[in-house]
């Protein structure tokens, strides 16, 4: 049996062939066998283990086989355990012994687990594992002459845990956080335009309501535009009215010819002519139509009478 | 242990982004039509507020008519002068032509709402009138 398991730990192999079955809605504790990550033991110039792990990726660089691999460390009494893995690799694993991430409650190093491992233990039908210089290896079980089945029931699992990167393989983090970031910053650019647009907005409503209460305006643009249309048509009337009476005043008229009556009302103006019967108007009329008026002519005794719509 | 796949993060962001656009086009339309509304109602304000000035200020209108009405060529003239809340109407039987065209010259030079209008004449030198002016 490759695949042992108490009623959460499970020993997780490539190798093995084992099936794995668990109860729905258990959790598990996976520990990833040696195959499945790169350890170290190694001294550095640093203390912390966050200090650490930035310099991860240049001490695994050139040691690794091509792949996408994360990295992470502890400490261990004066030297620090370094780790590389593959985050796709380990979640293809999982895929394929049908064990749902859901599921999952925590990954462990063998590692970590297996620090105070004695002897050797099977961990497939070919392999064992066993402790070298204090870091976990593994052998051909024949190469083994002792080696016992691996047994996880009264095992207790450490609190150096991992997190795997189930879309590692897609975006690498960086370029996530930069585009996040992009992303997260324009939406913040346009919140900021949103509110200032909103405020010019509210200032000039504000505003607009500062003129109707100045200029005492009536509550709604239609009756504001109701009254300019009244005075307008009153300023017109009077204009045009003035304009038709200049021309009468400053015609030039024959010597028997007065105006006799100046008239109006109900927007329509009437000039009375004596002396200026039917045969005789034309240089009235002349006068009028050189100055574009539009007129009715009406006539009496010796007279004519000019109606002109204002 | 399930983990939330990044691209629908970003999927997210990018749904918020184009929200955000929509909202910020809406509001940027919003304030191209408040500021056209202000400066329509600003030129309407002072085109209602100047034709008002001088078509519909009672006080202003009665006061000018009044001042020329005092004017010595007119204080002869016998002028019947019927004041009321809409309108002041100013009648002769008889005026001399000089008086007339005094007061005419000063009527019509103005910015008076003349709604009535009548003058004959009666001789050489005179006339008569009748004229109505409203605000």
């Amino acid at each position: 049996m490759n695949f042992k398991h108490s009623s959460t730990a499970l020993f997780l192999d490539p190798s093995s062939t084992a099936t794995v079955e668990y109860e729905k809605g258990e959790k598990l504790n996976i520990i990833l066998s040696p195959s499945l990550y790169w350890v170290k033991k190694i001294v550095l110039p640093v203390k912390s283990v966050r200090e650490a792990k930035k310099l991860l990726e240049s001490i695994f660089e050139d040691s690794l086989p091509e792949g996408h691999y994360s990295y992470t460390a502890y400490k261990s009494g004066d030297e620090f355990l370094v780790f590389a893995y593959e985050d796709k690799k380990i979640l293809s694993l999982l895929n394929a012994k049908n064990i749902n991430m859901v599921d999952v409650r925590s990954i462990h190093f063998a590692q970590n687990e297996f620090n105070s491992l004695e002897g050797a233990v099977k961990i497939n039908a070919t392999q064992s594992m066993y402790l070298k210089d204090e870091v976990l290896v593994l052998a051909p079980s024949a190469w083994i002459s002792e080696s016992r089945e691996l047994d996880l029931g009264s095992m207790e699992l450490s609190k150096h845990t991992i997190k795997l990167q189930q879309f590692g393989h897609i975006v690498d983090n960086k370029s996530l956080y930069r585009v996040g970031a992009i992303l997260v910053i324009l939406a913040l650019i346009l919140m900021v335009e949103i509110f200032v647009a909103s405020s010019k907005k509210d200032a000039v409503v504000a505003l607009q309501d500062e003129v109707f209460s100045k200029y005492k305006l009536q509550s709604t643009m239609f009756q504001n535009r109701s009254t300019k249309s009244k005075y307008k048509n009153i300023h017109k009337t009077q204009t045009k009215l003035r304009q038709y009476i200049s021309y009468f005043l400053t015609m030039k008229l024959k010597k028997m010819q007065k105006i006799t009556l100046i008239e109006y009302k109900n927007k329509i103006l009437y000039v009375t002519l004596s002396g200026a019967s039917k045969g005789h108007e034309r240089s009235i009329t002349s006068q009028l139509d050189s100055k574009g008026v539009k007129y009715k002519v009406s006539y009496g005794d010796a007279s004519m009478k000019v109606e002109m719509k204002i | 242990m399930n983990q939330i796949n990044p691209l629908q993060i970003g999927a997210l962001l990018v749904v918020l982004i184009a929200f955000l656009f929509f909202k910020l086009h809406g509001v940027k339309a919003e304030l191209v039509e408040a500021n056209a509304s202000y400066k329509m109602s600003e030129k309407l304000a002072v085109e209602v507020s100047s034709l008002k000035s001088v078509y519909a200020n009672k006080k202003k209108t009665k006061n000018a008519i009044n001042r020329i009405l005092a004017q010595g060529s007119l204080k002869t003239a016998a002028l019947d002068v019927k004041r009321n809340k809409k309108s002041i109407k100013i009648s002769s039987k008889s005026i001399e032509t000089k008086a007339l065209n005094s007061l005419m010259g000063k009527i019509l030079n103005g910015s008076y709402n003349v709604t009535n209008l009548k003058i004959k004449r009666l001789s050489e030198t005179k006339a008569s009138l009748e004229m109505e002016i409203q605000w």
